[in-house]
């Protein structure tokens, strides 16, 4: 058996792509499936999703958890969480980024194909959807799929929800990252640490199941708790303050919809850039361009 | 703080509603809710239903309303608060209880228990967080989806592109049932924003406020244009600002001039599909409501479709004299 395990954020199409690919391995002549991650996925945060495909029926329904290939849909992921874990050692991972794969630490030692699919999506598609860029690259970092079969399940999935231009323009956003992908071998220093969760047994809940404000082994939990998830990972434009030029009129402190502006004694404000998303409102309604945008997502 | 609240200056810095939540990037229903919990402040009780807002906020062990938080089912919002409020008074607690809906748990859902709230007049708050679809589920249509727009379940085919009917005029029914207080609010009216919420806080009784909160993927619009998204649909009449009280409806705020709907509708991808035939239907609809909310205050014409103002039918003028 074959499993494949995608990680991207929420509106790159890490869901479409997983179930492209299994459709290709179907064309193929394997049996497939694919499915997302189901939990609270919303844009821009990240999610999952999984594909298995083997020569014989797949009795098989849990998530992925060793997989063969590993695809990171944002490369900004790798610094924020444990992509790799699990990962077979002659395992292959497909990365979308500039670097070239010996640049990349992915904390484990495998074969790795990099492809900027990015940059490819915007000139084919105009838009940062980078998944059928990405499945270019699966052709060809792994063979289980051919390219022709690559091209009818894109064809097939895309044509019939989107139309002909759409699935053209990604079949043409898969050759050209087929063409551009880059394979080598990438470094493994990383560590490799889970998240911590706090997952009690039926019988280590409280009664009522209601929590007051408090930490169990060092999690936050209860009311206000949610505020150790710092979102800030999800940001690709960083918003930039003009101090002088700024009115104190506190508009942007109102709009922000993470309230991660601050607004300080004097009516200036600061950012706490772990919580900014980088929606980029407060540079769209300060009524002085005091704020800009700038890409990236540094503090 | 004792005085009241009545601009931005005078808000709380402390935030009951926290960083950390996982709601879209640009969310406006998030920007709501962080600012009418700002103004409520630390003496509030927190109802959710199933929505993006629990979803967002509150997912065991934890959540980021820094007040006591609790949800249950989809439809009982009204019956829920007013239940919350009853134990509260039993046990001589005196808290504000707000229940936080959306407008599928509101409009459609939630409209029974809704309705006999208001209709008994808990002592409560009820927001409605309106963001004209069921987003949380993946983008279906409800009661509050505008005409033309494209939802999962209002598709555009050759034949019929979009939804069909046109959003419920869900304050006329609140209205109906006689509340001490309504208002309908726009995040982009930052002033008028905080003075409803203040006034809703200080009222006694059952208490309602419409929140109009643009859902960045449901809209299919730009992160950056949550606020001035909401800002143009009062200037192109597809969200009107005026507030209810003790049965007098006055409105809050005017625009000097209506702005064509395309204004509005041109920022979002759920209207893209939209030809002229439909934008004519629905430029008709919002002059028809600009008239009915605007009609006595308002030099003629204001609308680019009427050429001559229109006679007013009698059963609208019955309509004016509430909302």
């Amino acid at each position: 058996m074959f499993e494949v395990r995608f990680h991207g954020r929420g509106g790159q199409g890490a869901v479409m792509a997983a179930q492209t690919l299994a459709e290709a391995a179907v064309i193929e002549g394997y049996h497939a499936h694919a499915f997302p991650f189901f939990g609270a996925e919303r844009r821009g945060a990240p999610v999952m999703a999984f594909a298995r495909i083997d020569d014989k029926k797949i009795s098989i329904k849990s998530q992925v958890y060793e997989p063969d290939l590993l695809i990171v849909l944002d490369e900004s992921l790798l610094d924020i969480e444990p992509v790799a874990r699990g990962m077979k050692k002659d395992g292959k991972a497909v990365i979308n980024t500039r670097k070239l794969p010996m640049e990349l630490d992915l904390g484990i030692e495998v074969d790795c194909a990099t492809v900027n699919a990015t940059s490819i999506a915007l000139e084919f598609l105009k838009a940062p959807i980078v998944n059928t860029a990405i499945l270019g690259a699966v052709a060809k970092a792994t063979g289980i799929v051919s390219m022709d079969s690559m091209n009818k399940a894109i064809r097939n999935r895309f044509g019939e929800k989107f139309g002909e231009a759409a699935a053209n323009a990604n079949i043409g956003a898969a050759a050209a990252a087929y063409e551009q992908t880059v394979i080598g071998r990438c470094k493994g220093k990383r560590p490799l640490k889970a998240k911590r969760e706090w997952l009690p047994d039926w019988d280590q809940l409280p009664m009522g199941t209601a929590l007051s404000e408090g930490s169990i082994d060092a999690v936050m939990v209860g009311p206000g708790g949610a505020r150790q998830n710092l979102t800030g990972t999800w940001r690709v434009q960083t918003p930039r303050y003009d101090k002088e030029k700024c009115v104190r009129c506190l508009r942007c402190w109102f709009s922000c919809p993470e309230g991660c502006i601050k607004r300080d004694e004097d009516d200036h404000v600061h950012w706490d850039l772990n919580y900014c998303k980088g929606c980029g409102i407060c540079a769209q309604v300060c009524p002085v361009k005091a704020i800009d945008m700038i890409k990236g997502g540094q503090k | 703080m004792n005085e009241e609240m009545s601009t931005i200056k005078d808000m709380p810095t402390n935030d009951m509603f926290t960083s950390g939540h996982g709601a879209c990037a640009g969310c406006g229903m998030a920007i709501a809710v962080k600012n009418i919990m700002r103004i409520l402040g630390e003496n509030t009780t927190v109802y959710v239903p199933a929505s993006c807002l629990i979803v967002i906020s509150a997912m065991y062990p934890t959540s980021n309303f820094r007040t006591p938080y609790l949800y249950t089912a989809f439809e009982n919002t009204g019956a829920v608060i007013s239940g919350m409020k009853a134990a509260q008074r039993r046990r001589g607690i005196s808290s504000t209880v707000v229940g936080l809906a959306g407008d599928g748990g509101t409009f459609d859902i939630g409209l029974q228990a809704l309705s006999g709230a208001a209709e008994r007049n808990e002592d409560v708050l009820y927001v409605c967080l309106d963001n004209e679809g069921y987003m949380n589920t993946g983008i279906q249509r409800s009661g509050a989806t505008p005409f033309g727009a494209w939802t999962t379940t209002s598709p555009v085919g050759k034949v019929v592109a979009g939804k069909r009917e046109f959003k419920k005029d869900l304050m006329a029914i609140v209205a109906a049932h006689d509340p001490v207080y309504a208002a309908s609010l726009s995040i982009a009216h930052f002033n008028d924003f905080v003075k409803k919420v203040e006034k809703a806080k200080n009222k006694k009784g059952f208490r309602f406020l419409h929140v109009m909160t643009p859902c960045v993927p449901g809209w299919r619009s730009d992160t950056s244009m949550t606020v001035e998204i909401s800002r143009l649909a009062v200037e192109t009449g597809m969200w009107t600002l005026y507030e209810l009280e003790d049965g007098e409806a006055r409105t809050t705020y005017r625009p000097r001039t209506m702005l064509p709907v395309t204004d509005y509708l041109k920022l979002q991808g759920r209207f893209r599909h939209m030809g002229n035939d439909d934008i004519a239907k629905l430029q008709e609809w919002l002059c028809r409501k600009w008239y009915l909310h605007y009609g006595s205050e308002v030099e003629q014409p204001v609308c680019a479709v009427f050429e001559k103002p229109r006679p007013m039918r009698q059963s609208e003028e019955d309509h004016l004299h509430f909302v």
